[in-house]
């Protein structure tokens, strides 16, 4: 049966899913232990991980809610406690599902200790954790790094150094642990090497027909949000390399049959995955995408200050931490690195961090590239914020000029 | 005064401003570092946004950007923006004005558009070092383009009138507060509205002309001690040691919100039936309250430190760190400051005011005081639903 369909399957989602329940169940454990903590997708895991703090990620758990077509119903519950429609939707579907979670089959999390949260990928996120700590009764930590207008001013890198001597500080208090610097070390290295393994296997989407289309990336990117600096992440991401490699060697490409290659910019929306399985039937893939190239930094350093050091550079030069020029170079860079025909800019209206700014950036990035694109509009997690036909219908205007 | 009013006299004094060879720089956060604007010869004012603009930001921002920056964007299109030498944006504040500091970049290539960045942390004394390297950042970039260099004296003089209005605002505040009839809310929000507008030696004359004539009376109901001590408690934040005030001479409702003008709150009331004049004692909105209670600049340490460790010494946004300090605060003032009824203002699709509503909300109702949530937008287009909101919920508090 599968043999008909106009995409290949990944044979190492089975391992993710292993992995995705090994995870859920350590989270609970940790919540019964008192040592997990709700950390956000862009904050430097590696601190807590060394200092036997276990992560979970409320944004994962927003994606599985909007996967399992649960958003609007989850999101609901949190507009009835007074938080409005246009909010942050991952946000809606954490306040949600934290307030009712017997009413949520899936996404869920386990009462966490401690909060974490980083801006770099949004402003929303303080606001969200201040919302989940009124829940939850923990505390909340934050790590302000405040987005660059170019690069990272030495004031600002010893302001968010400064910051993670604090997190180091709270997380000692909290959690009555401390930070060793061979554990740090190690857990450093274990998160370079994850990142550098799923590093290789975006750029082996160059290669022609690319070996992996959007929504393998978004799915098989969990493990480095969610487990980056343990050691079964760097292996799932050996397995996946493996795999990806080898369909490069024999020439098998993630859809049947490439004819189209486009970039995607966003979020995508979770509840409807398929949308990118449809389009492969038209023979449109996209062997690239801002989103999951946002995990690419690899913390190095040979020492506690050192690492510091190198977490305070990389974790501030997060994609979206960056300016309008910043992304369009980003763009541009991965429409040339990736011979892509176009892009599709998904509008987001949960997150204006990520899509304010598209508009222009559209017209920018057509003008340097000569390639054109689409802005569609939608949200990732609640479908009543999405209309299939509208998206369908630009999305086909864009691919005629292909024609 | 109407708050279309309030535009057309901003733009007349701005104009006037710029006829008399004076440069002014646009801000629209409300914490902008006043004293070291002026000390490189420039007039900071309040970007105000404006009711009445035809919507031309559809081509730049989607429909989901704050109807803040959606106004503000739409008048540059369509050229109704005072004359101004340049304007500032805040990093690190919100996601709209981050993004839509670049996108006008983009789209007025010959706007002089700044930055300045704030931390969000609080994070004490790097906090404050932070700031003052993004402040000191900023005062090259003025003295860079403008070609007039940080003046000490300027800057002296700056504190002075800062500290003439600020202290007179305050203690007006303050009166308003424990003796709402001795000054309208209407003429406390229209001194706040012309110290945005531009703080001249004209706007602080006005507003210390005001304070006198209430001086006068406080003084003969023996409450000017009262009053002082009001203002200190509320410039540190903390009214434990305030004695409650006890008023039941009619409902007592305090207002609460973001980038929303006192002048557009006060524009709202006028027309709700059967309000009293006594009835608003106290905003506590991001350009009114807290603007005005900004601790004075400093003098002994450097001038970049000094302004950044004023700044953060305001009272904090929903865009910073300290929600249970907030939520703190607010309990304090509706329980000792007899406040009856919370109105809740939430600007469409701002981010930091809608995060913050419901507890705002669940807070006030913690202390038995009920609550209004108000969606505002910066054309006030559902104005006639929002005054039949505050209208019963006037009614509902006169029933209790």
């Amino acid at each position: 049966m599968n043999d008909e369909k106009p995409y290949r399957k990944l044979e190492t989602q089975a391992l993710l899913q292993q992995i995705a329940f090994r995870h859920g169940m350590e989270a609970m454990a940790a919540s019964e232990e008192g040592t997990l903590a709700w950390v956000s997708s862009g904050f430097p895991v590696e601190i807590p991980v060394a200092m036997n703090v276990f992560p979970t990620y409320p944004e994962q758990a927003g994606a599985i809610i909007g996967a399992t077509k649960i958003g609007p119903e989850v999101c609901g519950f949190a507009e009835d406690l007074g938080y409005s429609q246009e909010l942050c939707s991952y946000a809606r579907a954490s306040i949600g599902s934290t307030d009712r979670p017997d009413d949520v089959a899936m996404g869920a999390l386990p009462k966490p200790q401690a909060l974490l949260g980083c801006n770099n990928i949004c402003g929303t996120i303080l606001k969200w954790y201040d919302a989940n700590s009124e829940q939850t009764g923990a505390p909340v930590f934050l790590l302000d790094t405040p987005p660059l207008e170019a690069e990272q001013k030495p004031h600002h890198r010893a302001y968010v150094k400064q910051g993670l001597e604090r997190l180091i500080e709270f997380l000692a208090k909290t959690f009555n642990t401390t930070l060793e610097e061979d554990r740090f070390r190690e857990v450093s290295d274990l998160s370079s090497r994850a990142i550098k393994l799923w590093t290789q296997s975006l750029k082996a989407c160059q290669n022609k027909p690319s070996p992996l289309n959007c929504a393998d990336r978004f799915l098989t990117m969990a493990p480095v949000v969610s487990s980056r600096g343990v050691e079964h992440c760097t292996e799932f991401y050996e397995v996946l390399l493996a795999e990806v490699e080898d369909r490069v060697k024999q020439g098998i490409g993630a859809i049947r049959e490439e004819k189209i290659r486009l970039l995607w910019d966003n979020i995508p929306p979770w509840f409807i995955l398929r949308f990118f399985n449809q389009l492969a039937a038209q023979g449109v893939v996209f062997p690239a995408d801002t989103y999951t190239h946002a995990w690419s930094g690899a913390v190095e350093g040979t020492d506690t200050d050192s690492l510091l050091d190198g977490i305070a550079d990389i974790y501030s030069n997060v994609y979206l931490n960056k300016n309008l020029d910043a992304k369009v170079d980003k763009m541009c860079q991965l429409i040339k690195d990736f011979d892509l025909d176009g892009f599709v800019m998904f509008s987001v209206r949960s997150c204006k961090r990520y899509s304010l700014g598209q508009l222009v950036s559209k017209e920018i990035v057509t003008e340097r590239t000569g390639v054109p694109g689409v802005v569609i509009e939608g949200d990732m997690v609640d479908s009543r914020l999405f209309n299939e036909a509208q998206i369908q219908t630009r999305v086909d205007a864009l691919l005629e000029m292909f024609v | 005064m109407s708050y279309p009013e309030v535009i057309e006299q901003s733009n007349q004094v701005l104009k006037a401003l710029v006829d008399a060879g004076e440069r002014v720089l646009g801000y629209i956060y409300p914490h902008p570092p006043h004293e070291i604007i002026i000390a490189h010869g420039l007039k900071p004012s309040l970007v105000r946004t404006n009711p009445s603009v035809v919507g031309a930001y559809e081509a730049s921002l989607q429909t989901f950007s704050c109807s803040l920056t959606r106004n503000l964007f739409s008048q540059r299109v369509n050229n109704s923006f005072p004359q101004l030498a340049g304007i500032v944006f805040s990093g690190n504040t919100c996601d709209a004005l981050q993004n839509v500091g670049d996108v006008w970049r983009k789209r007025f290539p010959k706007d002089n558009v700044f930055r300045l960045t704030y931390p969000v942390g609080d994070l004490g004394a790097s906090s404050v070092d932070f700031l003052a390297m993004e402040i000191k950042a900023f005062s090259d970039e003025l003295a860079s383009l403008y070609g007039e260099e940080f003046s000490e004296s300027s800057f002296r003089e700056a504190i002075m009138l800062l500290d003439e209005i600020r202290n007179a605002l305050q203690l007006l505040y303050c009166v308003r507060i424990l003796h709402p009839s001795l000054i309208s809310y209407n003429t406390l929000s229209s001194l706040v509205g012309e110290f945005l507008t531009a703080p001249t030696q004209e706007a602080a004359d006005r507003i210390k002309m005001t304070w006198n004539e209430v001086l006068e009376r406080i003084e003969n109901m023996g409450q000017r001690n009262k009053v002082g001590q009001l203002r200190d408690s509320l410039l540190n934040h903390d009214l434990s040691d305030f004695e409650t005030v006890i008023d039941t001479s009619g409902p007592r409702i305090a207002v609460i919100g973001g980038m929303i003008e006192p002048n557009t709150v006060a524009g709202l009331l006028e027309n709700v039936h059967g309000i009293s004049d006594t009835t608003l004692v106290l905003d506590m909105l991001s350009f009114g309250f807290k603007t005005v209670f900004t601790p004075p600049v400093g003098i002994e340490d450097d001038p970049y430190e000094e302004s950044a460790r004023s700044i953060l010494g305001a009272h904090s946004e929903p865009t910073q760190e300290g929600l249970p300090k907030r939520i703190t605060f607010l309990k304090d003032v509706l329980t000792r400051l007899s406040i009856h009824g919370l109105i809740v203002c939430e600007q469409s699709f701002c981010d930091p005011d809608e995060f913050e509503s419901p507890s705002l909300e669940r807070a006030a109702k913690e202390v038995g005081v009920p609550t209004v949530k108000l969606p505002l937008d910066s054309e006030l287009s559902d104005r006639a639903r929002i005054e039949g909101r505050i209208q019963t919920f006037l009614e509902t508090i006169d029933d209790n």
